[in-house]
């Protein structure tokens, strides 16, 4: 099991953002959580990083509890997220973006980094060339030295992918990465994340991009005003009543690929 | 000769602008990690005041002194900056500013130990101990042809050039590094540096303290080279005129921060023919760079600029 998760609620003030919400994910599998606007998903993903904490309920990262642990120690444990609003550094050029992805891999301190220690050398010189050849992955090693604010939307999107994925990260959480996209794009977006997951890493996906959703995810959660909806196989979300209700629509009204 | 070359007056000016350098890149700093921090007339103080006391009170060697007032400032620095990560922008400026002032409160009211509002005098002049020490192993100013006060203020400059030239080194390696990239990320984007694995805290405190330890070095050699301090050196009007250098040089890139300390340290001077209206001139200087430019008077896209122009011109040859 690389991620549980167990009993989990969150209120912010009165109201429910998640109300007791389980699921577990397996190892290698492209995970789905879909839902309409407002039903959690987001706040989800902030749970398991940790931006804030879970009322009640727990997390479990390959069967060790992560609930309250800092953020950037989660990441160290090896969960790695995107943001649905780009979150770039956007003065920083596409190299150092994804090699500040790379910062909980590597460990030079102020001193080894002032006098250049031999270490320090070649570990910058690792991070470098992991950092060249995630954004050749992505399509955007010519763009390395741009920065990242000057890059195209789904440019942006796929650096955001590749900083991620410059921690090493065991579960990449990517939320709404098709957000935006035109049909090309999302196809090779597509490929993409199926390409990182042959690489054996874990992959949880918020997205609204149903045609997408259905073709990527091996399972699929529906969380609905906070509370889980349905779980299951993309076939059998698709003919689930109380999703098609709440979330898809009948057919007449929107077609499903 | 040599001799006529050197005068002392210029040589004051340039060892002032040297300090000023320092201090500058002691607000640059905690400012690449995102804060704003006017806290360095205090940390300043708080250098100079101890080594002061320390080569008074315990006859060290001024060097130690220096050191030591450079450290307590910036163990100060860490003591201040834990709490201080609650606050960002503007908030955490308010804060360092009256922490300034609660340390320049100190100054005056510990008489016993400040002699208050009067100053401490008769600290070791860096310059005077230097001759001294030069006159010891055997060598006199007169050997190269110098007078002994142009042989000191020749000495104060050079030492203070090297300790400059070591720091912005120090600083330039630092930003080129994983230290540097986390400290831009957070400035960009504290959140999002966070989910990249950056301990935050650690980093803001660390650049914070830096900055404290700069500003504290800073106050300590200023004590050395003035040989008389008072609490009134380390005001709230010294805060701001080194946010002032910082801002005006451009707080982008560390260029910026030495650019507007040699910039605005010379004016005052460079306009003294116009004597009482030199302020004047000064202020409406810094009112028209704020509304034309904001951001400085270099910046990142300028300097890129300048690459580009260097490198086109590399290529035609």
């Amino acid at each position: 099991m690389v991620l549980e998760i167990r009993n989990v609620s969150k209120n912010f003030g009165g109201i429910h953002a998640l109300k007791d919400v389980s699921f577990k994910i397996q190892e290698g599998e492209i995970y789905g959580l879909i839902g309409p606007n407002g039903a959690g998903k987001t706040t989800m993903f902030n749970l398991i990083t940790n931006i804030f904490e879970p009322t009640s309920g727990q997390i479990l990262f390959h069967d060790t509890n992560i609930t309250g642990l800092k953020s950037h120690k989660i990441t160290e444990q090896g969960i790695c997220r995107t943001y649905q609003n780009i979150r770039l550094f956007s003065q920083m050029s596409a190299l150092k973006n994804v090699m500040v992805g790379g910062h909980c891999r590597s460990s030079s301190g102020v001193f080894s980094s002032v006098f250049r220690t031999k270490k320090q050398k070649s570990e910058e010189r690792g991070l470098t060339q992991k950092a060249e050849e995630l954004l050749d992955l992505v399509g955007l090693l010519e763009h390395k030295d741009t920065l990242a604010e000057n890059l195209a939307y789904g440019q942006q999107r796929r650096l955001e992918i590749a900083r991620a994925l410059a921690s090493n990260p065991k579960l990449l959480l990517l939320d709404e990465p098709a957000a935006g996209m035109n049909e090309n794009e999302t196809d090779s977006l597509y490929d993409l994340i199926k390409l990182i997951q042959s690489k054996g890493v874990t992959v949880l996906i918020i997205e609204h991009d149903m045609p997408l959703v259905m073709k990527l995810c091996d399972r699929i959660t529906v969380l609905n005003f906070g509370e889980k909806l349905a779980e299951g196989t993309p076939y059998e979300i698709q003919n689930n009543e109380s999703v098609i209700e709440a979330y898809l629509g009948r057919e007449e009204d929107v077609e499903i690929a | 000769m040599l001799a006529d070359f050197i005068n002392p007056y210029h040589l004051q000016i340039a060892s002032f602008i040297l300090i000023n350098i320092l201090l500058a890149i002691s607000v640059y700093v905690p400012l690449s990690s995102g804060q704003l921090s006017l806290g360095s007339a205090g940390f300043m103080g708080v250098g100079a005041y101890t080594s002061a006391l320390l080569t008074i009170h315990f006859d060290l060697p001024i060097f130690v002194g220096v050191l030591v007032g450079a450290a307590v400032a910036g163990c100060l620095g860490i003591i201040i900056g834990i709490p201080s990560l609650r606050l960002s922008g503007v908030y955490l400026a308010i804060a360092t500013l009256g922490l300034g002032e609660v340390i320049r409160v100190i100054f005056v009211n510990w008489e016993s130990l400040t002699k208050g509002s009067i100053g401490l005098t008769g600290i070791p002049q860096m310059g005077r101990e230097l001759l001294k020490l030069a006159r010891n192993v055997g060598i006199e100013p007169a050997m190269f042809g110098l007078r002994n006060n142009q042989f000191v203020y020749l000495m104060v400059f050079v030492i203070l050039l090297i300790l400059v030239i070591g720091t912005i080194w120090f600083v330039f390696r630092q930003q080129n590094s994983r230290i540097g990239r986390s400290f831009s990320s957070i400035q960009m984007d504290e959140k999002a540096a966070e989910s990249m694995g950056i301990n935050i805290t650690y980093f803001k405190v660390l650049s914070f303290s830096q900055g404290a330890f700069l500003a504290g070095l800073a106050g300590a050699l200023f004590a050395h080279v003035m040989g008389y301090i008072s609490p009134s050196d380390f005001s709230y009007h010294r805060a701001v005129e080194i946010l002032i250098f910082t801002v005006f040089g451009g707080s982008e890139v560390i260029i910026g921060s030495i650019f507007g300390a040699i910039f605005l340290t010379l004016i005052p001077e460079v306009l003294r023919f116009v004597s009482e209206y030199r302020y004047i001139i000064y202020g409406i200087m810094l009112v028209i760079l704020m509304a034309v430019r904001p951001q400085g008077i270099l910046d990142i896209h300028l300097l890129s600029k300048f690459k580009r122009l260097k490198r086109s011109k590399g290529g035609v040859r």
